[in-house]
């Protein structure tokens, strides 16, 4: 019952941390990959604060705030650039946070990571154990989902979707490209610190080794293999793929296994975008011809 | 001073490998028009490709491996065109990219499930260096230099002398044109597969003779090569060979004044730095 | 309405666009001539705004928009259409057209919290409106069409009818008739000339003859990016400087 419960806290941070990374690549067509490093800023910042005793409603607020305005800063000198550039900026910017969680060791404890994370209090409710910790990451994960939808359907989202389809026409009626895909670049790392800080209180422990290139593909893979562009889309994709890397880890294999087993199911996920992008790149849920719900 | 002179010498060795490695990415996308997210593992895997051929059951020294590491490393560039670049030729950027970014997880952990996560070398002892002029300089660096030049000056023949490195230069300049003029770009794409992989190879051979080996190392050194690139003007090779060696100069120097656990993170503020100062060549209406 | 002074751009060291004077007046359509490289979209896009000049001066509406970026100029009433056009592909037709519209109040993030009820009500005016152009375009079979499975002269009628729904003061038109056959060509004269009526003013970029003088009532002629002849359609077709550049005899 308990790995259930697990898997399910898992799927649902994921499905967040999806959601964020499908409003930038699926929606507004930007080559976002370096999207772990606003998972880890906010988580990061969340845990230094609540470890000093922050309350956490604040805690996570400023998480989201860091997350945000580090997301402002990067896209401020990148976004204009075409996409490979930009995917390589954003790539690199991953590692470099990277660098920074491992190097700053007077402030992040360095490879020794921050032990002892507490669980969140919100609204004088604790949320200690794994059932209450599943209804609280159900709770954002639907408050995000709503929210997304909300700027998906709007005119602004249409814009979102006009500039990944042809900037160049969206910008000759009128539309100030470059502003848009800020707003859905520090929408997309808002959302990714969100998930980042419901990570990290959950595993209440945290160090620069889980914020890495893995995460960025696993969300990613997450994205394009359910679809992208579609509001379910990263909810399939996170239960597909956040089921097969945690059933993995609870097999229970002899040690010596996990060293072959690591990147091995990498190579897997490496192979599944390559094949993935040959064969089906819409993913699963392919977007439909908006039919009826046009304007609505 | 001498330390000054020293980090001098050691920038322009990296900056030969930066170079190297910048060249054959540049190559890659004059030719195909796209940046290759899996360069840098094409540079660890013919690092990884001597180690093998060097360790048991080979057991061949340096000279002798040198050759067929880096047939395999070219074996793989082409592998990569064939098998994931070609079939996605007329897709959107996005996907080509997405499936660059996967084959080089694939390739990096492909690495790692054969020779494990640890740091690995090729087992030269490291010997005293030369004093001249008061800076030291090893052996190992003088071969790394001089395989550099060897190497950039076979490009300039290869490119300007050939004519095969005439029909790469068409098809880098407009592939749509070249083709109707009847140049072969499926020749001079496969070639210069061939001539990114071997300048991959070389460069991740020299740097792990100078450094070590480990199934990372792809993609800071993907970055590296991508800042040279764009200060050089990308598509322009020799304009990469200048960006490598300022990106190696700017690394050297650069840990004389900040922490040597953000060397690697150099590379990437010049390249932020460049997007600030913004040349037009990089930014503007794309298609 | 529309003032170019002393207009020049070069790329390399081509002069594509080289000292150009225009003045377009208000309700009136004006044509573009000239042999192939003559520098006609070159000029639609320095007016535009998608690339910058070297010298000279722009003037709309006695507001000065050179150098401007091309969202600013559309927002100040200048829309546009492309030779080989462009449509949202993976949006429907509906979609394409609800985009136009300029100052869009959904289109800002923070009214989607705040101004729910103006924004419905814009949408449904909006929505009223695009299915009426594009029932005059012809295109209300294919509405809820994504814009890609359009045919081509589908997308240049979905390209005109979004620039119409855009409400702008001036349309540039870059070859609206290129490749495609005659009746569409006919069809798209008709929607031209009719919005004309409702005060729109065109500046129209053609290589067909015919359109031309149906359609306009002043045309300039572009040679090697100099204006080198303007005047009403009947008396440029027999300038002999006009002939000399298109056939060179």
């Amino acid at each position: 019952m308990d790995l259930f419960l697990h898997l399910c806290v898992m799927i649902i941070i994921y499905i967040i941390f999806a959601m964020s990374l499908n409003l930038e690549v699926g929606y507004t067509g930007l080559f976002n990959f370096g999207h772990v490093a606003f998972f880890g800023i906010s988580a990061y910042t969340s845990a230094l604060l609540s470890l000093q005793q922050v309350p956490f409603e604040l805690s996570l607020l400023i998480a989201l705030a860091m997350a945000g305005l580090w997301g402002f800063l990067l896209s401020i000198p990148s976004l204009r650039l075409r996409g490979d550039y930009f995917g390589i900026v954003t790539l690199g910017f991953g590692e470099i946070i990277r660098m920074v969680f491992q190097n700053e060791v007077w402030f992040t404890k360095g490879p020794m990571g921050l032990p002892g994370i507490p669980k969140p209090i919100l609204f004088s409710y604790r949320f200690a154990t794994l059932s209450q910790y599943l209804l609280l990451t159900l709770g954002f994960a639907a408050l995000t989902f709503l929210i997304l939808r909300i700027i998906l359907r709007s005119p602004f989202g249409r814009v979102l979707r006009a500039i990944r389809e042809d900037e160049v026409a969206a910008e000759a009626l009128g539309k100030n490209v470059f502003f848009f895909r800020i707003k859905s670049f520090v929408i997309g790392s808002l959302f990714a610190g969100l998930a980042g800080t419901l990570w990290g209180h959950y595993t209440t422990f945290i160090s620069p080794g889980d914020f890495t290139l893995l995460e960025t593909i696993l969300v990613l893979l997450i994205v394009v293999l359910g679809g992208k562009g579609t509001e379910w889309g990263p909810v399939l994709g996170a239960f597909v793929l956040i089921f097969f890397q945690e059933s993995l880890r609870f097999l229970r294999l002899p040690a010596e296994w996990t060293r072959y087993l690591a990147p091995l199911q990498q190579m897997i996920f490496g192979g599944l975008l390559i094949v993935l992008m040959i064969f089906r790149p819409e993913g699963l849920l392919k977007e439909k011809g908006r039919g009826s719900n046009a304007g609505n | 001073m001498d330390f000054l002179f020293q980090s001098i010498l050691n920038g322009i060795l990296a900056g030969c490998i930066y170079a190297l490695f910048a060249m054959g990415l540049t190559l890659i996308y004059g030719v195909l028009n796209f940046v290759n997210f899996a360069h840098g593992e094409l540079i660890m895997w013919g690092a990884y490709f001597l180690y093998f051929l060097m360790g048991k059951p080979f057991g061949f020294p340096l000279p002798i491996a040198l050759i067929p590491a880096l047939l395999l490393t070219i074996l793989l560039g082409i592998g990569m065109d064939r098998f994931v670049f070609k079939p996605l030729r007329t897709a959107n950027r996005l996907t080509l990219l997405i499936a660059a970014l996967g084959l080089s997880f694939l390739l990096r952990n492909g690495a790692q499930f054969l020779w494990g996560a640890e740091l690995r070398t090729y087992g030269f002892e490291i010997k005293r260096g030369l004093r001249i002029l008061g800076i030291s300089i090893t052996l190992n660096q003088v071969a790394i230099i001089l395989t550099s030049i060897v190497c950039i000056v076979f490009v300039y023949l290869l490119f300007h002398r050939t004519r095969l490195g005439k029909s790469m230069r068409a098809v880098s300049d407009n592939l749509e044109l070249a083709r109707v003029m009847g140049i072969d770009s499926k020749h001079a794409i496969q070639f210069a597969w061939v001539i990114a992989s071997v300048l991959a190879g070389v460069g991740g051979i020299l740097l792990a003779l100078d450094t070590n080996l480990q199934p990372g190392m792809g993609l800071i050194n993907l970055v590296k090569a991508f800042a040279a690139t764009l200060l050089g003007g990308v598509g322009n090779i020799w304009g990469a060979l200048l960006g490598g060696i300022v990106i190696g100069l700017a690394e050297n120097l650069g840990v004389l004044v900040i922490s040597p656990g953000y060397k690697d993170a150099i590379a990437f503020g010049i390249m932020v730095l460049m997007l600030l100062i913004r040349p037009s060549a990089l930014l503007g209406r794309q298609e | 309405m529309l003032e170019i002074k002393g207009l020049s751009k070069s790329f390399g060291g081509i002069h594509a666009v080289s000292n150009c004077s225009f003045g377009l007046k208000d309700y009136v359509i004006t044509g573009l001539i000239g042999p192939n490289g003559s520098g006609k979209t070159t000029l639609f896009n320095l007016i535009t705004g998608s690339i910058p000049p070297d010298k000279g001066e722009i003037y709309f509406k006695g507001n000065r928009i050179d150098g401007l970026l091309p969202y600013k100029v559309a927002q100040h009433g200048i829309i546009r259409t492309f030779q080989l056009t462009r449509i949202f592909p993976k949006m429907t037709v509906l979609e394409n057209m609800l985009l136009a519209p300029l100052h869009q109040t959904g289109e800002i993030l923070w009214s989607l919290w705040v101004k729910r009820r103006r924004i419905r009500d814009e949408e449904k005016a909006y929505r009223e409106k695009a299915l009426g152009l594009i029932e005059t375009v012809g295109l209300s079979h294919l509405k809820d069409q994504f814009a890609e499975n359009l045919s081509y002269g589908q997308q240049k009628l979905l390209e005109l009818g979004r620039a119409f729904m855009a409400d702008p003061k001036m349309i540039l038109l870059d070859e609206p008739t290129a490749g495609i056959n005659p009746s569409l060509i006919r069809k798209i004269m008709e929607l031209i000339l009719k919005m004309k009526e409702s005060g729109k003013v065109f500046f129209i970029i053609e290589h067909n003859m015919g359109v031309i003088i149906e359609l306009c009532d002043w045309v300039f002629v572009l040679d090697n990016g100099e204006k080198i002849a303007e005047g009403k359609p009947k008396e440029i077709q027999n300038d002999p400087r006009v002939i000399e550049a298109y056939w060179g005899v």
